[in-house]
Order: C-alpha cells, then structure tokens, then sequence
C-alpha cells in the first residue's frame, strides 16, 4: 500500500516514547482464533457462494444463500456471472469452497443429470405469482411436458398463460425449476432462455418425443374414454393401435373422452 | 458511506482489488477480508476496549460493508479506498454499540490484558508488556475524537488524508486531535509511573 506516509520527527508534540509504545501495542492487538474460521465466518454472513457444475447445457454456474439455490446460469466467466448476481440480488458472490456449498455442487450436478436428489431452491426473491407458478413447473417430472395454459389454471391464474411465459423467460434457477418442460399450447417446443435449439436438446434428452406431440399434444384412448397430455405416464401405456391424437383438450372433449385425473388437461368453458 | 476523498488526496491511485470487486471477481471479497480484519479487529478493540465486543464488531462492520457493496454499482465500487472506508464502517459499528451501551465496560473493571487474548501470564508480565498495555489503558481515557484519531494515526498508520476519509472531519481538526491526543497520553504515562520509569 502506498498510502503510508513517514512520520515526521516531533510530529507528535516530541513524544515519541508514546509513539513507540502505541506501535508496540498495535502489534500486539491481534484477533484471537483460527483466522481461516473467523474469515469463512465473515464470508458466510457478508456474501453468498458460487459454485460451477457440469450439466444437460455444459458448464453452468449456481449462487447459493443461506436458503438454498437462488440463481443458476450460463456465463462468460464466473466475474460475470457474479455482476449480474449482484445487480439482481444485491449480494456479491464469493467462491463456496466450505464443505457444504461442495456437497450441494455435487446433488445439483446430479439432480441436473436426472437422478432423483432434493435440492433447495431460494425463491424469496421473486413474487407470489411467480412463486406459484415455478413451484407447479418444478413438480413437472422428467420426461413430461405441460402447456402455458396448464401450468396458469395449477397456479391459480387460468387467464394468466402469457404471465406463465414471462416467469419462465426470467425464471432464476432454470434446470432446477424445469422450466424448459413447458411448451407452447399446440405442442410445440417454444422459446427457451438458453435459445429454441437448447430447449429441444434438453427434452430429447429427457426422453420426450418432441416431433410426436407438436400439433397434436392431447392422446385419446377408446378403451377408456379418457384423454391425457400426450407426455403423461397413462398417455405413455396406451397401445399404438388405440392411440388417437388431438390438437386441443376441446376436439378431444367433443370427440367424448374426458380428461385424466392424473394430468388434469385444461378445458375450456 | 462515500469514502470521502475528493481530489488531490494522496493515498495514491484505484485500488486494484476495489477494481476487482467491481467486476465480480469471486475471489476478491475473501482477499478483502483477509487483507483487512486484523487492523478491524486492532481498531475495534481498542476503542470497545473489549475482545468479545470487537469480534462482533468486525463481523458486523463486514456485513455492513458487503451489503453497501451490494446495493453499489460497479463504478462506484472501484472508485471506493477501502481501508479507509472500513475503518469509517467500524467506527459507525462502535458508535452504534457505544450508544446501545452494550459494549461499554468501566475501565476499572477492565484491565488490559486480562482476556487472556494474547496469552499474558498474570506474575510473569514484564516490564514491556506493562508498557503497551499501560498505553492502551491511557488511550481509553482519551476523549472519543482523541481516541479514534490517535488510533487511526499511531496503530493504523493511516495518513492524515485517510483518517479524515475515515472519519469525515477535516485533514486538520485530525492533525489537532492527535497531537493533543498524544500530549494527553504523554500526561497520562508519566503520572504516578515512576517506577516503570526506574525499570525501563
């Protein structure tokens, strides 16, 4: 540092065995202690922690709070991805090298290659609305799709489909909340965060035969009379001969099936 | 809490790491912390004149200062001298615990040293240690401006551009306040110590 500057002989009004004595105490004033703990103590409490994990879209990073997960995301460097952190949460990030914040990176690694591991989202800072709305969106399971419509009548705003698509374009912890298992109402993949081409990536790879269901996202069956999302696990048993396609719950309605009680098809009036 | 240095002070140019702060570096805020508690925690307790205290005071003077780094944008956070700014952080903490009355201890009941912090014996104190800690007791009868400005100057180092950035008081009302800080503290040591004297 080069903000010292020298004392000047007699500066001090000739004192200078007062001078000298207050050096030697400020020597000696030191923090008690494991200065690694007290220092992961300060971190813990000032800033929330960073951490990088392989997933379905490469290398992603993940900030963490005291209450879980709440921002993951792609980034040009980790400097950059801890800017917009702190513009949007204000709170700077520092990196999570304790125990804990390498055992989370570790269950988001794995909850993002599709096993079944519980990670904590922190959704506080977002509103009701959008709290509702991801919590629906994150109980989609692996393999399934739901359209806007869907996820706004589960959330209690059946009118809200467009509202549905801004929470996903801002949602803050996508992959975790699987936002990407929302589709546009005729069963087509739609638009991502990532890019459109990312989206269809993602639901490939999680087993969702993305061509089969754009334009035709309801299945029928006259077995049982029963419609079902054409990703839902009864769609999914229903024999290929029995299969009848429809482009909306309505023409699946007029044709006479009645909706699934396991994936409970929106329909209108 | 602008760190209060306008042009043509002399504590030189952008501190890197403000500059690293600014951009998100993840490493940056444990560098902050590592470069600066001790002197936090060597300010804080002098002026709480209580270990306990001044632990919960560096922490809370970090808080303070990772939630102002928060809120800030980039360019004012590399624009900021953070050591002086810190020690303006830790001072506005004591205040706040000085008016609370949480931390303020009777200095008779208080003797230096006798927290066990660094390790002093009682029967094996030497003439040294009585010395440094007979300053520091010295330093607690100061007036509050006194003490902050003599600390800042004489255990801190600072130069009187950054004790008036860590206080806001003018360059020299510091300059004032630690030369007759210092005289007081000269008054102090030699009243009743003539036998420190004998063996020093």
């Amino acid at each position: 540092m080069n903000e010292r500057e020298t004392r000047m002989p007699g500066e001090e009004g000739g004192d200078g065995r007062v001078a000298g004595l207050l050096g030697d105490a400020a020597s000696r004033l030191t923090p008690r202690g494991d200065p690694d703990e007290l220092v992961g103590r300060v971190l813990s409490r000032g800033t929330d922690r960073l951490f990088s994990c392989d997933s379905p879209l490469g290398e992603i990073y993940a900030a963490v709070g005291e209450r879980g997960v709440r921002f993951v995301g792609r980034a040009s460097s980790p400097d950059e991805f801890a800017r917009r952190y702190r513009e949007r949460f204000g709170r700077l990030l520092s990196w999570g090298t304790d125990g804990a914040t390498r055992g989370l990176a570790g269950r988001v690694a794995a909850a993002l290659a599709g096993e079944r591991v519980e990670v904590q989202a922190d959704l506080s800072g977002t509103t009701p609305f959008q709290r509702r709305v991801l919590e629906v969106v994150a109980g989609i399971p692996r393999g399934e799709v739901r359209p806007y419509a869907w996820v706004a009548r589960e959330a209690g705003s059946p009118k809200a489909s467009r509202a549905v698509g801004t929470v996903m374009a801002t949602n803050p912890v996508p992959l975790l909340v699987p936002c990407h298992r929302v589709v546009k109402n005729d069963g087509t993949t739609g638009s991502y965060a990532f890019g459109a081409g990312e989206k269809i990536g993602l639901l490939r790879g999680e087993g969702v035969p993305v061509e089969e269901i754009s334009g035709s996202p309801y299945l029928a069956t006259p077995t049982t009379g029963i419609f079902c999302h054409a990703t839902c696990r009864n769609a999914r048993r229903i024999q290929p001969e029995n299969r009848r396609r429809f482009r909306s719950s309505q023409a699946a309605t007029k044709a006479g099936f009645r909706p699934c009680k396991v994936c409970r098809p929106v329909v209108a009036g | 809490m602008d760190d209060g240095l306008g042009k043509g002070n002399d504590l030189g140019s952008p501190d890197p790491l403000a500059l690293r702060l600014a951009g998100g570096d993840p490493a940056a805020p444990r560098e902050l912390v590592e470069r600066h508690h001790a002197e936090i925690y060597r300010y804080a307790r002098v002026l709480l004149r209580d270990t306990p205290a001044a632990e919960d005071a560096v922490q809370e003077a970090f808080s303070k200062a990772f939630d102002a780094l928060g809120r800030y944008s980039g360019e004012r956070i590399g624009a900021i001298r953070l050591r002086p700014w810190l020690y303006r952080i830790t001072l506005n903490v004591v205040r706040n615990a000085w008016r609370d009355g949480r931390f303020e201890v009777p200095v008779a009941e208080t003797p230096e040293g006798d927290d066990g912090r660094c390790g002093v014996v009682p029967g094996v104190i030497g003439a040294d240690e009585e010395a440094w800690m007979d300053v520091l007791w010295a330093l607690g009868r100061l007036s509050e401006r006194q003490r902050v400005a003599v600390s800042l100057r004489y255990l801190e180092d600072l130069p009187y551009a950054g004790i008036s950035a860590a206080t806001g008081w003018p360059e020299n009302t510091c300059k004032t306040l630690v030369r007759r800080g210092i005289g007081h503290l000269g008054a102090l040591l030699s009243d009743g110590s003539d036998e420190k004297e004998a063996i020093r």
